[in-house]
């Protein structure tokens, strides 16, 4: 992948850049503030985001792609693409619903729907909607002609 | 997608990825709508963060009533639609993670620098939307407060993403001034065709974002309730109002139903005591006003109690007097809460005795609560024990 050209420096983007790093900067004294055990919390926490993307959640998304290429036909590779890109972020953003972890017994109208099941509709018709859009596609191969040749 | 990994294991290099869908053509394009959340966000965080603040800096508003439901639904649903957004974007930069340094001093102190804050970053931005999405479900398995982390990270996100949009203006500009399609970074001739366009992953991504927001906005719009399978709520509850901190949780059961409970409405060294029945005995006003909780759900009550004000007649207190409001329940940050004096003087403020017809249930703050129009759910203190002008 090559470089695009630096671009000039305006006084605007001067300014929006600094901006940023005043606004990161009280972020990061609000922080301070909160004590030496919140902070290093904190970091804990701010550190493991980026290594659970960086070190497993790209590699794996990664060796997903691999093992799609080696094994789907070539034609199903888009549509599973799709698939992925559907299901997999809206079932990582549902990972404290479908634990449950915050469930409480004293609280019934907290986390109070099935779940599971919920999660299951969701992925049988994001994969129902996918198969009918490949379908659709397949019967209007020249609309899509610069889709699949960039 | 195809990618191409050097068998023979070592670190890769950016050069080992070989998609036509990674570069600035796509990231730009989801960076700015990543962006538009990230803006929405963090406006409607602070208004929230202002919101809880006892007496906020700048004065509040009181209508419309619905205006912190709608801030914090935006707020919550700006977040979870930026969770695809953040991840697509994320793959298509991973191979820079794999970026040699340069060698020229200058030049090396300056990837250094971009480095860092794209680390700063990503960090701050993973955090945010996952603790925020945590919070929704009161999922709370760290120790540090969540409120004030997560406005002191917000600052760090949105200050870090200041910066990187000065860094890449040059290059979202010329994405924008390019079709999608035509390359504006040299690619190697031989790489191979995608299996899926960039427009295709562009549309499949602002699905993707779409279909997040219909799973969960249910617990914040009523008509979506059916169709949020993944919502935290159902939106049922006593009255149909769902509850975030139960008596039992308040450790408020037994004090809450006690016969000799009595409301101090006191100011200065006037005081009166009143009990429910005497309560229930004074001009009932009833009030249609939301419950909308930083947590991002929310529901419309239809509420029936004494006037704030009214109560606040009784110990001739003056207009424009702000209130302390101390809940029986023995501990908790949310204990005693300030209702300022705007809101103390609201005609739709109400100690709340009664909701959808029915006494207050337990669990919904009997033997009274307060409800004031335009707050967060917090600050709509339960089991009220006592009034106190200040």
């Amino acid at each position: 992948m090559g470089r695009v050209g630096a671009g000039r420096v305006s006084a605007g983007r001067v300014v929006l850049g600094a901006l940023g790093v005043a606004g990161a900067a009280y972020g990061g004294w609000l922080l301070v503030q909160r004590g030496f055990a919140d902070l290093v919390a904190t970091a804990v926490w701010l550190g493991a985001g980026v290594v659970g993307h960086d070190g497993l959640l790209a590699p794996l998304t990664l060796l997903a792609g691999l093992l799609a290429a080696r094994l789907l036909p070539r034609g199903w590779l888009g549509p599973a693409a799709r698939f992925g890109v559907l299901v997999g972020p809206v079932t990582l953003l549902a990972v404290p619903v479908l634990g449950r972890f915050g469930a409480r017994a004293d609280n019934a109208t907290l986390l109070d729907r099935a779940y599971w099941p919920g999660w299951a509709l969701l992925v049988g018709l994001c994969l129902v909607g996918v198969a009918v859009g490949a379908w659709l596609e397949g019967r209007s191969g020249v609309a899509t002609r610069r889709d699949d040749v960039p | 997608m195809t990618t191409g990994l050097p068998t023979r294991p070592r670190i890769p290099r950016e050069e080992d990825f070989r998609s036509r869908l990674r570069g600035p053509e796509v990231t730009s394009r989801i960076g700015v709508w990543l962006g538009v959340c990230f803006a929405v966000a963090f406006l409607t965080g602070v208004y929230s963060h202002l919101s809880q603040q006892p007496d906020p800096v700048i004065p509040l508003p009181t209508h419309p009533v619905w205006l912190y439901r709608l801030t914090q639904g935006l707020h919550v649903t700006a977040g979870t639609a930026a969770v695809p957004l953040l991840l697509v974007k994320l793959w298509s930069v991973f191979p820079k993670l794999f970026a040699r340094p340069p060698k020229e001093l200058r030049e090396l102190a300056l990837h250094g620098a971009e480095r860092v804050s794209i680390g700063v970053l990503m960090a701050a931005a993973i955090f945010q939307l996952v603790t925020g999405l945590m919070n929704t479900a009161q999922w709370y398995p760290w120790t540090f407060s969540f409120r004030a982390t997560h406005d002191a990270v917000a600052w760090v996100a949105i200050g870090a993403l200041a910066v990187h949009i000065a860094v890449k203006l040059p290059v979202v500009r010329q994405a924008f001034a390019h079709d999608v399609d035509d390359d504006i970074v040299e690619r190697p001739a031989d790489l191979p065709a995608s299996a899926l366009g960039r427009r295709s992953l562009l549309r499949t991504t602002w699905v993707a974002a779409g279909v997040a927001v219909l799973a969960t906005a249910g617990a914040t719009v009523p008509w979506l309730r059916k169709v949020s399978v993944l919502a935290v709520r159902s939106g049922d509850g006593p009255g149909g109002v769902p509850i975030n901190k139960s008596a039992a949780a308040a450790r408020v059961t037994g004090l809450a139903d006690a016969a000799d409970y009595r409301l101090v409405v006191a100011h200065g060294d006037r005081e009166t005591s009143l009990s429910r029945a005497d309560l229930e005995a004074m001009p009932q006003t009833t009030a249609e006003l939301p419950i909308a909780c930083v947590e991002g759900w929310s529901a419309q009550g239809s509420w029936t109690g004494v006037r704030i004000r009214e109560l606040l007649d009784l110990v001739d207190a003056p207009h424009g007097s702000a209130v302390l409001v101390t809940s029986l329940q023995p501990s908790g940050p949310f204990r005693v809460t300030r209702l300022p004096a705007a809101f103390a003087d609201d005609a739709s403020s109400l100690l709340a005795l009664a909701l959808a017809g029915e006494p207050l249930s337990l669990d919904h703050g009997y033997p009274a609560r307060v409800i004031a129009p335009n707050r967060p759910g917090v600050l709509q203190t339960k089991w009220v024990a006592r009034l106190e002008v200040v």
